[in-house]
């Protein structure tokens, strides 16, 4: 079976003055069509890089990226844009909806980069709407809607494209539990219907909400394997892993 | 995504922020309204001058003559043998001879009224025609009459209109009035073109002295210089000095005058356009800051797979759609100070001048706001992409 997503020895390099910064190194997993994969790690663990490349907004410094068995790698910004819009959908942590649209405008604009008639764009909006429960509110403006509403009209923006891939970054971070649970809930309900979803968090809780966990540390992936097995969410100090002292 | 939708995206942003795009459009308002405010002007003001000087004939020519001394002068006579001898491009000849002295009609002195002796052929020169009584006659020349012919405004001013038989006095010799022209002005005013009074130059020149000018129509409005030349030809003939007598034709004057106003125009014009530019500056500015505070939603829209060339696009067409719209609203404002500005003037100077702008210069003045707007908005728009 052909990945979805798949990491070959990947590593990404910044460059701060004299100093260079390993953010991932050699990193390599795969997530298959139907998982729900969360990518778990502290703040500088690698886990942003991995999310930035995983959306084909950065490409890596080493090593290769498959998207659908696409090379990201070698492509240019425009073929870039073109992947986004194809094969990912994004949830971000704080919704990144537009201002000035209405919710149907929001979630019509993947639509609109993609060159979609604006009559069908209309309609699957709508319905991408309706399906996380908003279809009576798509007139209004963000600002208006709470801020579980507004994640949940970023998800159906994330939807509406029909994407491969639903990247959903800290998607609960600025939401209470009640609404976090809910917006959780749909996440899980996608994967039900098919979806690939990959979750990148710092909250092992959340994690353990999908089926499979990829834990980074420090540019490497140190678990990858089922969310109910206990090392997926032990914290790598009382693992006494990296407890060797150098 | 379509042209359209980024139009659309545009004026939706625009509408989003009323006050300062309306704060970024004012230079371009200013600029547009001024340059067509002044082209239509200058446009008005060539059309007055080109107007009046039609009203002499753009056929005529004008002989000034100085007499040099008693040895060698140029008699009325022998002014009318020289336009005989060239008919091939002379037609009518009249001498001219400006009356210095006022016009009296009763006890009323009319300071305004512009006083002339020509010859009999003087209204067939001029184009007036006579509306009541008769106009100049050979025989009134010949015996130097005591008569004269009015413009409109003098019989219905001073006469009700039954001016003919009547008397008046110029220059202290009362002279009757045994004809009224038709009016020529738009308006019977004083001071207007209604305001005159024609009497034989014979009887002019004894009342005011030598006669020193002539009108002399062309046959052909194309052979101006072959004219001028068989003029000055003869005129050397007689004076053997060619700084005794001027030859202009009305054309080359007018001409001249056009070009000078052109030139003033264009200046004044190029000064307007200055603010434009400035407009195009302030479009400039203010897309660098949108583009600085839209950070956010190019990222954004960049993460849900727009290329560069459509956020560029984006931007380039908001700033093209508000100098756009600058430059309708400059034009909508400019045709209205157009109008106002055909009504001062003409209260204020008592003559029509119509200030009307040309189709190409509102059409320049619209195409250099929106050029400036796609220039100024490439710039800060090549800069949104980097982001």
């Amino acid at each position: 079976m052909k990945a979805l997503i798949e990491f070959q020895q990947v590593c990404k390099y910044y460059y701060m003055g004299d100093d260079t910064v390993v953010a991932a190194d050699h990193i390599s997993f795969q997530v298959f069509k139907g998982e729900f994969v969360a990518i778990v790690g502290q703040s500088g663990s690698g886990k942003s890089t991995c999310m930035n490349i995983i959306g084909c907004l950065d490409v890596p410094s080493e090593g290769t990226y498959l998207l659908d068995g696409r090379d990201v790698g070698q492509m240019d910004k425009d073929e870039l844009a073109e992947i986004r819009n194809e094969l990912l959908g994004f949830i971000f942590q704080q919704y990144n909806l537009l201002p000035k649209l209405n919710l149907l405008e929001n979630v019509e604009v993947p639509l609109m980069y993609a060159g979609v008639p604006k009559r069908e764009r209309r309609e699957r909006a709508k319905i991408a709407l309706e399906m996380v429960g908003l279809g009576d509110k798509i007139k209004h403006k963000p600002n208006e809607l709470s801020g579980g509403q507004q994640q949940r009209v970023s998800i159906a923006r994330a939807l509406v494209g029909e994407p491969a891939v639903i990247l959903a970054d800290e998607p609960t971070g600025a939401l209470d539990s009640r609404t976090g649970r809910e917006v959780l809930g749909i996440l899980q309900e996608l994967h039900a219907a098919g979806h690939t979803v990959v979750l990148i968090t710092h909250d092992n809780s959340i994690a353990v909400q999908a089926q499979r966990i990829i834990r980074l540390e420090d540019g490497h992936v140190l678990y990858d394997g089922p969310s109910d097995a206990p090392e997926a969410v032990v914290t790598p100090r009382a693992a006494g892993m990296g407890g060797v002292p150098s | 995504m379509s042209i359209l939708e980024s139009v659309e995206l545009a004026l939706k942003n625009i509408v989003s922020s009323k006050t300062r795009t309306l704060l970024t459009m004012l230079g371009i308002i200013i600029g547009v309204a001024a340059v067509i405010v002044i082209v239509g002007l200058g446009n008005g003001l060539e059309g007055y001058v080109a107007g009046s000087f039609s009203d002499m004939g753009t056929n005529t020519l004008t002989v000034t003559v100085m007499s040099r001394g008693s040895t060698r002068s140029l008699s009325v006579d022998e002014m009318y043998e020289i336009v005989a001898e060239n008919s091939q491009y002379l037609d009518l000849c009249s001498p001219t001879v400006n009356m210095m002295g006022y016009v009296k009609i009763g006890s009323e002195t009319l300071s305004s009224t512009s006083s002339m002796g020509v010859s009999e052929d003087y209204f067939g020169i001029s184009g007036d025609t006579v509306a009541k009584g008769r106009g100049l006659q050979y025989s009134d020349i010949a015996n130097r009459s005591k008569v004269c012919v009015i413009g409109a405004f003098l019989d219905q001013a001073y006469f009700g209109g039954n001016a003919v038989g009547e008397t008046l006095r110029v220059g202290g010799t009362s002279l009757t009035i045994v004809g009224v022209l038709a009016q020529s002005g738009e308006r019977l005013e004083e001071g207007g073109a209604d305001d005159c009074l024609y009497l034989p130059y014979s009887t002019a020149s004894r009342i005011s002295g030598e006669i020193s000018s002539y009108v002399v129509t062309m046959r052909d409005e194309d052979h101006i210089d072959e004219s001028v030349d068989a003029l000055e030809r003869a005129l050397y003939a007689v004076f053997a000095s060619d700084s005794y007598y001027t030859v202009t034709s009305m054309a080359e004057m007018l001409e001249t005058m056009t070009s000078m106003i052109n030139i003033l125009v264009g200046v004044l014009a190029g000064i307007a356009a200055i603010s434009l530019v400035v407009g195009g500056i302030g479009i400039m500015n203010i897309m660098l800051v949108s583009v600085t505070e839209r950070t956010r939603e190019i990222g954004i829209r960049k993460s849900l797979g727009a290329k560069e060339r459509c956020i560029m696009q984006q931007f380039v067409i908001e700033a093209a759609c508000t100098s756009a719209l600058g430059g309708i609203t400059g034009i909508l404002i400019g045709r209205g100070l157009s109008v106002l500005a055909s009504r001062v003037v003409t209260r204020l100077m008592g003559e029509t001048l119509t200030v009307s702008p040309t189709a190409a210069a509102v059409g320049m003045a619209f195409g250099i706001s929106v050029g400036i707007g796609i220039l100024f908005g490439y710039l800060p728009a090549k800069n949104a992409h980097v982001r």
